[in-house]
């Protein structure tokens, strides 16, 4: 009798595990389709730059946007934090409409992959999100914010900054905008970290722009975080952002905090380093039910009542929400707005390409600007 | 370095199975705390384990 109970409850718990792994298995398995505008002139891997991730789920592909008219060059990095979808979701909207005339844009969609396959353990939200489009919808990995332990494990106990040798939290050691500038013989995330250091470093990236979300009741949202060597550009690219289209901040990275690519990439590249908060409700921790429909409008009565006691950071309106159109139509337009600022400061650096504009984004949704795979040339079709 | 830190990252997964392994047999022959909670305990206390071991979490 004992047996047979004993018996019956392993096969319980292998029921639990087959039926609760459904969901945790096809988000690890499922791969997003971007059709690549005509302006694509190469796609190639990141362990181009540092074979040290070669044959990883880090070996993130980068999408390189060549005019082949002399000027400057630019970095777009989605995907560091998964969790953070209107980064990726932006990238995949410029790469899918893009046009340049003068310079070089590189794409990295998913800089984490990675991270961008397991969810975030104790939050309990969905794996997916989809948007729509005049021809149906596009599912979206939402993921987590650190590299899975299936691919780096275990952590340390402390985590120890290269090359400042700051200590940071444990889970920081997979949190890769904690791990740059990278080292090239450090774990995995760290050596991600390097392979994008050195990409800029060899294809001499003028500007290199990190695209986040942020939660609401975290001081640095809506904001550029700029290295000091950037910080001009940023300010007058908030200012006209701000007068003419939606509210933006500034903050100059501190000196203090190591790891990231506003401070680490500005320190040991030649780039304008420069990174973008959008305002997420999903990420905050005084939310209701973490859903799908949370993240494409973020409209929540829990964060309305912290607006209304004056607890965030940035304005909010349950009404309107902060939703997955405004969030991406925010990088776009605050991605072109400091590189068009990069070339009035300087000519020589100037780079012409445009995509989809804020303003448009709200007015037709993200969707409008997103192909069919099926109907489009099988060349320009990628899997992220 | 790299081939160090490969090497502990697949002795954590082995170890992952050794504790799945320990935790089964423990669920059919332990002297002490024979009774049904600790049977639950023992059965749902394997999932991670082998879920880290299959490389599935």
């Amino acid at each position: 009798m004992l047996l047979v109970r004993r018996i019956a409850l392993l096969a319980g718990a292998l029921v639990l595990m087959i039926v609760g792994t459904r969901e945790i298995r096809a988000l690890r398995a499922y791969r997003e389709t971007v059709v690549v505008s005509a302006a694509l002139t190469s796609q190639i891997p990141l362990s181009t730059y540092f074979d040290g991730i070669k044959a990883t789920l880090m070996d993130a592909p980068v999408y390189v946007f060549d005019s082949g008219v002399p000027g400057g060059s630019v970095l777009l990095i989605g995907g560091e934090h998964p969790y953070e979808p209107a980064s990726p979701v932006a990238t995949y909207v410029i790469m899918e409409n893009i046009t340049v005339t003068r310079g070089r844009v590189f794409v990295i969609a998913r800089a984490n992959m990675s991270a961008s396959t397991l969810g975030m353990l104790g939050n309990a939200y969905p794996p997916f999100f989809r948007i729509k489009t005049p021809w149906g919808e596009k599912t979206y990995r939402i993921g987590d914010r650190e590299t899975s332990p299936l691919e780096q494990w275990p952590d340390p106990f402390t985590f120890v900054h290269y090359p400042s040798t700051q200590n940071l939290a444990y889970q920081d050691s997979r949190n890769m905008n904690r791990t740059y500038p990278g080292r090239p013989d450090g774990n995995l995330t760290e050596r991600t970290s390097y392979a994008v250091s050195e990409m800029i470093r060899r294809e001499k990236i003028d500007m290199t722009i990190d695209l986040h979300e942020a939660s609401l009741g975290y001081p640095v949202v809506s904001t550029y975080v700029c290295h000091q060597r950037a910080d001009e550009l940023c300010m007058m690219a908030s200012m006209i952002l701000s007068a003419e289209q939606f509210p933006m901040k500034t903050e100059v990275s501190p000196k203090s905090l190591r790891g990231l690519t506003h401070r680490e990439i500005g320190d040991f590249t030649d780039s304008f380093a420069v990174l973008m908060e959008t305002p997420e409700p999903f990420i905050d921790k005084f939310v209701g039910p973490m859903t799908e429909a949370l993240m494409l409008t973020g409209r929540d009565e829990f964060m309305q009542t912290a607006a209304d006691r004056g607890l965030l950071y940035a304005d909010y309106n349950m009404k309107t929400g902060a939703s997955l159109d405004y969030r991406v139509g925010r990088h776009l337009a605050g991605a072109a707005e400091v590189i068009k600022q990069m070339g009035e400061f300087y000519p020589a650096k100037t780079v012409k390409a445009a995509w989809p504009t804020y303003g448009e984004v709200m007015k037709q949704g993200i969707g409008y600007f997103l192909h069919d795979p099926a109907k489009a040339d099988p060349r320009r079709v990628f899997l992220d | 370095m790299i081939l160090f830190q490969a090497v502990i990252h697949q002795i954590y997964f082995v170890m992952a199975g050794v504790v799945a392994l320990l935790l089964l047999t423990r669920l059919f022959r332990r002297k002490t705390r024979p009774g049904l909670t600790y049977d639950i305990v023992y059965a749902y206390a394997i999932i991670p384990f082998v879920l880290r071991a299959l490389h599935i979490k």
